[in-house]
């Protein structure tokens, strides 16, 4: 990297994580630039969530190094926090905050993490429920809502810390095929906005329209690394090449 | 065995009197049994030995001991020492009633203790990451998080508890304590009417013990707000008329099979 070429939003170098004796990272080495889409796909059990769990410390690494926005990613917990405030993250799960209305949901961390006060906060968080077309069930429970719609609350959720990176952990896996399309639209939206995002997703249709660029992982390895175009058309591994042929049949 | 309306009127003052014990116990119960088990519940879940074993054998120990005999061990057991007969603390130890509540919550706090670990443990984790990735600091997730919802999943198993050991203060009598119990059986001995005194006792018990409930389902109702609008909106009209008889059946027939007073 040249000393001109700007910051890159996050990079991994050498990175390890191990499960006990199961090493479930091997030598991870990973550049995301601003504003970059980068796609992660690869079988169960490759590693997927846990490299982007350890991008937000959700999970410790044993050894490597990340840097997010120039931020170290280590033990210290100012840090953490730092990191957490740069990137927001999407779960499969949704995992809503069940006790609160969708509006408390999107209020708890600028009011807790950033001191902010109700009113703003409120008024913060209804413009991103507006932004994911859900503004008019603000002051709901998440159980009222549907599977797609509280993935949207979820995006929302994280939004409200206006973080600049997005992971998404295969954020439509758990929704009925109707609803997909909805929260892919949403995450179109904000591709479309310049937001740098990491997806782990097995969408093909959707890493081939914003991907930047699409990362086939497997046992704990990144095999291949390819624009989306090449990914799908050319894959130059075995490995990528018989992942492609089952999930397209 | 006539139920006589006349000695249930003239003792009702007395009764009332023995009442009043009842619940003050049961009260400083509650209050106490909830200091002393939220420490406990800290050091019981702490990933370091040295709290958790010693917390492990206090929910062991209290627990595994009938409130009956942590009483008569507290009344009459400490007094058997010298440094409790000669100590500063000797006139809550010579207090009959001090006595009862110290072993009433001993016990209580014993079965708070898992009720408020199995609430805690019971939050998924999925919230508490979810939280921890929005970078809200891990005490503010407890405070915000973790806790509401841990207080939502045990109130019913802390509603049984509560209630099961509020008739289970009926024991107290034992150390000389003038609960509604004990003054029920002064009034058999002193009238040999057996049914009169102990009908009386029973109604003001059911009252209490019905308060109490009613108290909890206004708590329910208004901390699992949340999950009421969503069955709400699940909710068959037939089965939305008799849900509330059933609720009503359920919360009366509440089992406390637990409890080993
Ligand atoms: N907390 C954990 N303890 C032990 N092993 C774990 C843990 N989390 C994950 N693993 C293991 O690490 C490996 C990678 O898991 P990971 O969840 O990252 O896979 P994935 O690619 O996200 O899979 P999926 O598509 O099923 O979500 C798996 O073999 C898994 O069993
Ligand atoms: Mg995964």
């Amino acid at each position: 990297m040249s000393g001109t070429a700007p910051l890159p939003a996050i990079m991994i170098a050498g990175l390890d994580k191990f499960y006990g004796g199961f090493h479930a990272l091997k030598h991870i080495d990973l550049e995301v630039r601003r504003g970059e889409k980068i796609v992660v796909c690869g079988p169960s059990g490759s590693g997927k969530s846990t490299l982007i769990r350890c991008i937000n410390r959700l999970e410790p690494h044993d050894s490597g190094r990340i840097v997010v926005n120039g931020i170290d990613v280590n033990d210290a917990s100012s840090n953490i926090q730092d990191v957490r405030r740069e990137v927001g993250m999407v779960f499969q799960s949704f995992n809503l905050f069940p006790h609160l209305t969708i509006l408390e949901n999107c209020m708890l961390a600028p009011r807790l993490a950033l001191g902010m006060k109700k009113a703003e906060a409120e008024r913060l968080a209804q413009r991103f429920l507006d932004r994911v077309h859900i503004g008019e069930q603000a002051a709901k429970f998440p159980a009222q809502l549907s599977g797609g719609q509280q993935q949207r609350v979820a995006i929302a959720r994280a939004l409200c810390m206006e973080p600049r990176i997005m992971l998404f952990d295969e954020p439509t896996s758990s929704l009925d095929p109707e609803m997909i399309k909805e929260v892919l639209e949403v995450m179109e939206e904000l591709a479309d906005d310049g937001m740098t995002m990491i997806c782990v997703t097995h969408e093909m249709g959707f890493a081939r329209r914003v991907a930047s660029r699409c990362v086939f992982m497997d046992q704990g390895e990144i095999v291949e690394i390819a624009e989306a175009a090449a990914f799908f058309e050319a894959p130059r591994s075995d490995r990528l090449r018989a992942f492609l042929s089952q999930i397209l049949h | 065995m006539p139920f006589d309306p006349s000695l249930a009127w003239d003792s009702l003052p007395r009764m009332l009197f023995g009442l009043a014990n009842t619940v003050g116990i049961t009260a400083l119960t509650l209050v106490l049994g909830l200091a002393m088990a939220i420490p406990v519940t800290l050091a019981r879940m702490s990933p370091r030995r040295i709290f958790r074993l010693p917390a492990a054998w206090f929910v062991m120990f209290f627990r595994g001991t009938p409130a009956l005999i942590l009483m008569y061990l507290v009344y009459y057991g400490l007094a058997q020492l010298p440094s409790i007969h000669d100590g500063p603390l000797w006139p809550i130890f010579a207090n009959a009633f001090a006595c009862a509540v110290i072993g009433l919550a001993l016990n209580h706090a014993s079965y708070l203790v898992e009720i408020l670990r199995g609430g805690l443990e019971a939050v998924p984790a999925g919230l508490v990451e979810a939280s921890a990735a929005l970078g809200i600091s891990p005490r503010q997730t407890y405070q915000w998080v973790r806790l509401p919802l841990a207080m939502r999943y045990a109130l019913k198993a802390y509603q049984n508890e509560v209630i099961g050991f509020t008739k289970g203060t009926a024991v107290v009598g034992v150390i000389t304590v003038v609960d509604l119990t004990a003054t029920a059986n002064e009034v058999f001995e002193r009238t040999y009417d057996p049914v009169t005194p102990m009908l009386t006792a029973a109604v003001l018990y059911w009252c209490l013990i019905n308060l109490m409930r009613i108290g909890f389902e206004f708590a329910d109702r208004r901390l699992n707000r949340h999950l009421a609008a969503e069955e709400q909106r699940r909710r068959k009209p037939v089965a939305a008329s008799l849900q509330p008889a059933l609720a009503r059946w359920t919360g009366l027939a509440a089992p406390n099979t637990e409890r080993a007073l």
